[in-house]
């Protein structure tokens, strides 16, 4: 029961940030790509995870837009954002988002992003520094971490109930079935199915860039590291990893969270990231 | 008429109690459960059961490629044709196939094909298959790009085939300066190409433009093939030409015995080990390996698949397999090959725990009992 109200609460308030972002498709070098944007202040880049969460405006969008200009893009073959045939590899990403911030003619932005998000805002930063004021990364993957592996989303993403194990803490909890519900239509399916689509092209040669780590050091913004204390998919360890190649990073664990600390612990996500960028 | 003999070397000696204790034959089943010395045993009465089919006058014998599984032993199935090329004489041997995007540089797979084209005298026939789901698990073969380079390799191997080298080659996936294998084929322009195909219409127009031959894979529903077939001679016609019969292959277990009772009493106990433990986890498939669309096609057809079949009514009525008395096998199999318009069966039986004897008798009785006496 108690479960049922806290999914019908955030579902209201997904109702009421609706109003806050502003989807549009913008070309970005001849690859149509939709941003929804929201709230004035200072330009802030929200990259997404593998989840595809910006295909809507959610509560922790719009709390990031109370504060800062939210640029919110959803990566190319998310959704209806398109040119995933251009995009081989990460770097590819990289370089659509440099494209991007060009075109909406952003100089320098708060830029992170969480799992793969936080994994392409790493490589936006490392090749374009002065364009990064400051730079978070949450939950990551991307490096090479020894004696720490990445969970294998491809063997269980059939399985629910592992899923939910694998990405939340709490798997019972009312966010942890809302996420990854048990049953679901087919157009959810299908974006699911893309989602892990885009996802292989990215990591299932390598589930890392073998490079990044000693290209890390050319950060030269603030870095702020935010992990789910147990998150079973990215593991902490990979921020302490990161942590030790970015220049004066900070790593921040969250409580009782798991992989997705934008639903799990929405309010200490967004305290942290707002502290650390509007600082 | 052709009739092929299909063996999967397939692992016999899983525990009794696997289907409960593990998600999947393949992949990361592990490999503490395979036995070198049961092994070598296994692969010498394999190969002499396929040697067997050459002597019987099969047409010819197939072998196929998979990795990390106890489905099929074959990693390499180039390997068990070598062995093969010594010891026939007259049948065609098809290697169907080698999976492309498996291969880098998929030179390699012009340069083996084309020794056992030459070793065998020409009677090599290749197969050439983007792979199963779980090969790109095994190999950690990037999916999304499989079709792409599956294409892009066919074009490089058979090019590498017929134009004098060297040549230059760059495309999308692949480059090479020197294209220029020793040998070439013994078969001019080259040997023939079977497709194999689970049914999407992407690869049966590929396959009809191409003018290759078009192998349904087995394992699904008599439906299936009717509409599968169908298909691929509306998409030749589309191309220009009519499907010559041999174009078109349907892949059936066949099993024969003295009388029908026998046959069945003989045979379900070794195909349920096959459905219940060796095709556990077949379907595992990666993202991105077909588009949205075809996997959630495959989702809803799944009722069609071997593996989903409960009783042995679903198997008869389905005709996964064709099972009888050499005149029940002989009823059957004249019905559907005609009205599938098939020119090529691709038949085996010793899948799963079937002895090298009984799989070996009813071989005997399907060349000497049955086959003569189907009036195509």
């Amino acid at each position: 029961m108690l479960n049922i109200l806290k999914k019908l609460h955030y579902g209201a308030r997904v109702l009421l940030s609706r109003g806050g972002g502003q989807p549009e498709t913008v070309e970005i070098a001849s690859r149509p790509t939709v941003i929804t944007h929201g709230g004035e202040g200072e330009p802030f880049v929200y990259l997404h995870s593998a989840l595809g969460e910006s295909m809507l405006w959610l509560p922790f969008h719009q709390a990031f837009a109370r504060k800062f200009k939210v640029y919110s893009p959803l990566h190319p073959g998310f959704g209806r954002s398109g040119g995933f045939d251009q995009i081989s590899d990460i770097e590819d990403m990289a370089f659509h988002y440099i494209d991007m911030l060009d075109a909406l003619g952003l100089e320098q932005v708060c830029l992170g992003g969480v799992s793969l998000g936080g994994w392409i805002a790493a490589e936006i930063a490392v090749r374009w520094p002065e364009r990064v004021r400051k730079l978070w990364i949450a939950d990551a993957p991307g490096l090479w971490v020894e004696g720490a592996s990445l969970g294998d989303l491809f063997r269980l993403m059939q399985d629910r109930e592992e899923l939910r194990k694998m990405l939340f803490h709490d798997p019972h909890s009312a966010m942890a079935t809302m996420v990854i519900k048990d049953h679901v239509d087919e157009s959810t399916m299908l974006n699911a199915y893309q989602a892990m689509t885009v996802l292989a092209r990215m990591i299932w040669t390598r589930p890392y860039d073998p490079k990044l780590a000693s290209r890390l050091r050319r950060i030269a913004c603030p870095t702020l590291l935010l992990w789910g204390e147990h998150d079973r998919l990215v593991p902490p360890a990979f921020g302490e990893a990161y942590q030790k190649h970015i220049p004066g990073a900070e790593l921040k664990l969250i409580k009782d969270c798991g992989h997705l600390p934008m639903f799990e612990k929405e309010l200490e996500f967004v305290e942290a990231i707002t502290r650390f960028c509007a600082g | 008429m052709k009739y092929f003999f299909f063996h999967l070397m397939s692992w016999p000696h899983l525990p009794p109690n696997f289907e409960q204790t593990h998600d999947s034959a393949w992949i990361w089943a592990p490999n503490s459960l395979y036995d070198p010395v049961k092994g070598h045993d296994l692969y010498r009465e394999y190969i002499n059961t396929l040697a067997y089919a050459d002597e019987l006058g099969f047409d010819g014998v197939c072998v196929n490629e998979h990795h990390q599984n106890a489905y099929g032993l074959m990693p390499s199935p180039n390997v068990i044709a070598g062995a093969l090329t010594q010891r026939t004489k007259n049948c065609k041997i098809a290697v169907i196939g080698n999976a492309l995007p498996l291969y880098n540089p998929p030179l390699r797979v012009a340069e083996e094909f084309a020794m056992l084209d030459v070793m065998s005298g020409g009677r090599l026939i290749t197969g050439m298959v983007i792979g199963g789901g779980p090969e790109y698990f095994s190999y950690q073969i990037e999916p999304t790009t499989a079709r792409e380079r599956f294409r892009e390799a066919l074009d490089l191997i058979v090019k590498a085939w017929t134009t004098p080298g060297p040549f230059e080659w760059h495309s999308k996936h692949y480059y090479f300066r020197y294209v220029n294998p020793w040998p070439t084929p013994m078969q001019k322009p080259h040997p023939p190409i079977w497709i194999p195909g689970v049914g999407s219409l992407e690869t049966i127009e590929f396959v009809a433009q191409r003018r290759y031959a078009y192998m349904g894979v087995p394992y699904f529903h008599i439906d299936i093939f009717r509409r599968v077939f169908g298909q691929f001679r509306e998409a030749c016609q589309k191309a220009g030409y009519e499907a010559h019969p041999e174009q078109m292959g349907w892949g059936v277990p066949i099993y024969v015995a003295e009388t029908d009772k026998q046959a069945r009493e003989e045979f379900e106990p070794a195909f349920w080990y096959f459905i219940k433990n060796l095709m556990k986890g077949i379907g595992t498939t990666p993202p991105g390996y077909t588009s949205a669309k075809s996997a959630a096609a495959i989702l809803k057809n799944q009722q069609y698949f071997l593996y989903q079949q409960k009783t042995w009514a679903d198997i008869e009525n389905g005709v996964f397999a064709i099972v009888g008395s050499p005149e029940t096998v002989r009823q059957k199999l004249q019905r559907y090959q005609k009205e599938l318009g098939v020119g090529v069966v691709l038949t085996g039986c010793q899948t799963g725990t079937l002895s090298h004897e009984l799989a070996r008798k009813s071989m005997e009785l399907l060349a000497r009992e049955v086959l003569p006496k189907i009036k195509c």
